[in-house]
């Protein structure tokens, strides 16, 4: 749909004059980011709760800059940024009655709305909701319906709405736009909304099974360091997509610890390539599920400490109030 | 040398589809396509290709707003009109869900069969209509009313009569009085896509008062819908009218022959 | 308004008592041989009835019709367009170009390398429902479910299969690029033509399946990088998944040496996996997952690729109540009342007989145990894609 309430941009972006006698200079200061991590090691992950007083329960989430980003930040080789991180902010208001117009529901009704920052990718995004955002929300309430105690709340309404301020690149910005255009860097996102919406439940008290946290692994294969051939595929968990040549297969869990079970998978890419590569199974889905459920495991320990914090606080306030 | 009908017409006295200037495209039609509704039919009119579910009639939605007060006295027709992406030449970008065309055909559907059929009958119940137009190649109004027509029979909602839609054009611009004299300009009855695009156009819905007397009684006929948005001199449509009422009768033998033919299988 | 839509995003919730819920998923989850309430085996489809083919109008066009009466009917068109190079892969053109000036050489092989991939927005799914409009939750998910195996199966072994009769390099988006500078464009409109009885996805997506491997694409008569231009005999046009004339096909008594992929809908009722689910099963599943798969030419079995789960209504069900805990029965049948058991699959507490809405996750083994049944060799995965190929296509 198009939004004719405001004045766009043009819808296929414009393009600065490159000219030739300059790109020489360019190209050789423009390398793509390489992963600095083991590949079994995360993102370092910042989230904490309770900053948005006006809503029951809020957080916001960051991933750790990229070595290459931090590097390019400290000393600037281009103005176009190597890298990017996610940063979003959830925000969560209720449980709240239903309206009047709405049918019973012996049940808690969640309703999620993911949107981006119109500055948050590399592209513009409109201000009225795209498929992906709306696909992102589905795919979010899916996890999070999995874990609420929704009978507790009969006719009362749950509203999750998630702010992407900065988001994952789909692939390195130098790379043609069909190297692998497709949306890796959404499966990021909502491993970082689930993880941040997890949060805002818990500080709005809302009663869960168990704290869900996302994660994400990935199949990639890298050039290697001389840029000659493809190395062999390798499982990485928390995969930057900027940092990779290509992604075969990737996978989004949101999965609860305790329980050992998974409320959302979304999987997706051809990894038979990878499997047949290497001549052993060793890298067929169920290493790929197995290794986001690891990568969730580690943000349900950042995830575990921002909703102690939570609770302490609340705490504070409580004796505050009584003293 | 342009192809269009008012420069060949003159010539060859045969429209671009190789059709007379009263002559029905090839209609076919089918009822009771769709086991999940409650009557359903496929009409196809040369290349227009339509397909209709009825469900109901039915108890309405409760909160509705036309359920409460206007279905007291009697059913509530509703249409939904789906122009699919496909069905033009090109592949149609909608915005939003529904465009001016569809909406325009299912208000004047709906307000046709609301008055058409024995609505008394139902009161505070709702009878809606989906039409999905596949394939879209001119006269999409009329076919759109017969492919009603047809499922409402099949669900065996109460109606006077079959309520049947025509198309007819003059073969030109038709600006200027007829005369009575020299007239070069002939009627075209069921104009195709290229024909509704260049020239004036009307389209005309009939029905009778009785069923099963279609051929004796000549009194009984009644146009139940009449449209016409384009300028075409005032001495003329009375020539266009005939064409397309003359048209109805023939649609009308063709549908209730589909309608019997169905009935004995 | 939104927020209703929005809760029904994974499928209407069907207006089942919890008794009938709870007689239900009783049956479905006995061990072994679940019972069905219309009485199919587990790994039964419900029969069908398709056809190929029938819009002129169109690229390529299916019918498929449930039993049950749900029918959809998918419709391929395809434009050409213009291919808008992006900012670097322009620059490195125009370098590379740049480079061959001052070297005065032609570098013809090298230009071509960087567009034989094409770009995954390139399809275009639309899907019409009635009753939702098509930006709501549910035709928005459905068509990126289905779009994003489509898009991304790219055929393993195509470097040595290049010249092969048959194959398709680089996927379905490599079939789409025309030369450097165009591309076909594929609009997929999806149309529903009832209300949806069960979720959609299977009707779907077997449809789609059928319209694709019917669509054509008129034949190229321009070569290299000349803008395109086209035979106008519509006899002359070539299939866009090609097909093998010969019997030296990699997929055995198939013409079709690609296929487009297939998304089946499989659900977990306690310890048991069913597949294709009506709408009353799908009201008590543990876990509903969307699987999409294709024949992997090189190896030819079937390989993965994408898995969904799919929100399972069961959640918004409405609870029973227990006799012990009931009010008005207090006392009177408080002895009968069964014991409590622990749902293997759950690990929750449950009275038998007394429906609770299901509540957590999935266990990476019973997802694993649906995965297999779907992939493995005479699995349900392989059924489903003989069975299709047995649909006479064009």
């Amino acid at each position: 749909m198009t939004d004719r309430r405001r004045i766009n941009g043009p819808s296929g972006g414009t393009r600065p004059p490159v000219f030739a006698s300059s790109i020489k200079s360019t190209t050789t200061a423009t390398e793509r980011p390489q992963r600095q991590r083991q590949p079994n090691e995360l993102r370092k992950i910042f989230l904490k709760t309770g900053l948005i007083p006006s809503a029951s329960g809020s957080s916001y989430l960051e991933f750790e800059h990229s070595a290459s980003l931090s590097a390019a930040r400290a000393l600037p080789k281009s103005l176009i940024p190597p890298s990017s991180s996610l940063k979003l902010a959830c925000t969560v208001h209720g449980p709240k009655p239903l309206p009047r117009s709405a049918t019973f529901s012996p049940n808690l009704v969640l309703t999620t709305h993911v949107k981006y920052a119109p500055f948050a990718a590399r592209k513009r995004k409109g201000h009225i909701r795209d498929a992906s955002e709306r696909d992102l929300g589905v795919h979010l309430e899916t996890a999070l319906r999995g874990v609420i105690v929704a009978e507790r709340w009969p006719k009362s309404g749950l509203d999750i709405t998630i702010t992407i301020l900065e988001a994952e690149d789909d692939r390195w910005w130098g790379d043609a736009p069909d190297s692998h255009d497709a949306a890796w860097g959404m499966m990021n996102v909502l491993a970082g909304c689930i993880t941040a919406a997890s949060a805002a439940i818990a500080d709005a008290r809302i009663d869960c099974l168990d704290l869900v946290a996302g994660g994400v692994a990935a199949v990639v294969v890298d050039e290697s360091v001389d840029g000659g051939e493809p190395s062999t595929p390798r499982l990485m968990l928390d995969t930057d997509p900027a940092e990779h040549r290509s992604l075969l297969s990737a996978c989004v869990v949101a999965y609860m610890p305790a329980r050992d079970e998974i409320t959302e998978l979304w999987l997706k890419g051809d990894n038979s390539k990878a499997s047949v590569g290497t001549d052993d199974k060793s890298l067929s889905y169920e290493t790929l599920i197995d290794g986001a459920v690891d990568a969730a495991r580690g943000a349900h320990s950042v995830l575990a400490e921002a909703v102690r914090e939570s609770a302490e606080r609340l705490a504070g306030l409580e004796t505050g109030y009584s003293t | 040398m342009p192809l269009d009908t008012s420069t060949t017409y003159p010539l060859t006295k045969l429209r671009l589809d190789g059709r007379r200037w009263n002559e029905l495209r090839l209609i076919q039609a089918q009822i009771s396509t769709n086991p999940a509704s409650s009557g359903s039919s496929y009409l196809a009119m040369g290349n227009t290709t339509i397909l209709c579910s009825v469900h109901g009639p039915a108890e309405g939605r409760r909160g509705d707003a036309t359920g409460g007060a206007a279905g007291s006295s009697g059913a509530v027709v509703e249409v939904d009109v789906n122009i699919a992406g496909f069905a033009g030449v090109d592949r149609k970008r909608r915005a939003g869900g529904s465009d001016r065309q569809s909406g325009r055909v299912a208000s004047t559907l709906r307000s046709a069969f609301q008055s058409h059929l024995h609505t008394y009958l139902y009161p505070h119940s709702t009878i809606s209509i989906h039409v999905s137009i596949l394939s879209a190649d001119g006269s999409l109004l009329a076919a759109a009313v017969n492919a009603c027509t047809l499922a409402l029979v099949d669900a065996g909602v109460p109606m006077p009569g079959l309520l049947c839609g025509c198309t007819a054009a003059m073969s030109g611009s038709a600006s200027t009085p007829m005369d009575p004299l020299n007239d070069f300009l002939d009627p075209l009855l069921d104009v195709s896509l290229p024909e509704e695009q260049e020239l004036p156009f009307l389209t005309v819905a009939t029905t009778t008062s009785v069923p099963g007397r279609t051929d004796e009684d000549e009194d009984d006929k009644k146009v139940a819908m009449l449209t016409m948005d384009s300028k075409v001199h005032y001495t003329y449509i009375e020539t266009m009218l005939a064409v397309g009422v003359d048209g109805c009768k023939q649609i009308r033998e063709i549908l209730d022959g589909v309608i019997k033919g169905s009935s004995q299988r | 308004m939104t927020a209703q839509r929005q809760a029904s995003s994974a499928s209407q919730i069907p207006h089942l008592s919890p008794a009938e819920l709870s007689y239900l998923y009783t049956s479905l989850s006995l061990p072994g041989t679940p019972i069905r309430p219309d009485g199919r085996s587990p790994t039964q489809f419900r029969p069908l009835s398709a056809e190929t083919d029938i819009l002129p109008g169109t690229n390529g066009s299916a019918r498929v019709g449930f039993a049950d009466g749900t029918q959809a009917i998918v419709g391929v068109k395809a434009e050409v367009e213009r291919t808008v190079l992006g900012v670097q892969a322009l620059s490195q053109a125009e370098q590379q170009e740049y480079a061959e000036g001052n070297e005065g050489a032609d570098g013809g092989a090298g230009a071509k390398q960087g567009s034989t991939s094409g770009q995954g927005s390139w399809v275009q799914m639309c899907i019409e429902i009635p009753g939702f409009r098509d930006d709501d939750a549910l035709p928005v998910f459905l068509s990126e479910m289905m779009r994003e195996p489509l898009v991304e199966s790219v055929s393993g072994g195509e470097k040595d299969g290049d010249g092969d009769e048959g194959g398709m390099v680089g996927g379905l988006k490599g079939r789409l690029v025309i030369n450097r500078r165009w591309h076909w464009r594929l609009y997929i409109d999806v149309l529903l033509l009832s209300q949806p009885l069960s979720y959609p996805l299977p009707l779907l997506s077997l449809t789609t399946h059928l319209a694709l491997l019917a669509t054509k694409l008129p034949k190229l008569k321009s070569k290299g990088e000349e803008d395109p231009f086209f035979d106008d005999d519509w006899n002359a046009a070539e299939y866009l998944y090609p097909r093998v004339r010969t019997t030296r096909a990699s997929i055995p008594g198939s013409i079709h040496k690609v296929r487009p992929p297939v998304t089946l809908l499989v659900i977990s009722v306690a310890e048991n996996i069913v597949f294709d689910p009506s709408r009353e099963e799908i009201a008590v599943a543990d876990t509903v997952l969307a699987i999409s798969i294709t024949y992997d030419t090189g190896s030819n079995c079937l390989k993965l690729l994408s898995i969904r789960t799919v929100d399972p209504p069961s959640r918004l069900t409405q609870p029973s109540v227990p006799n012990s805990e009931n009010v008005a029965t207090l006392g009177s049948t408080a002895a009968a009342e069964a014991s409590a058991i622990i749902n293997p699959s759950t690990g929750e507490e449950e009275v038998s007989g007394v429906w609770r809405p299901r509540r957590g996750g999935v266990k990476r083994a019973t997802i694993a145990r649906m995965v297999k049944m779907v992939l493995e060799k005479g699995g349900v995965g392989e059924e489903v894609l003989d069975g299709l190929e047995g649909v006479e296509v064009g």
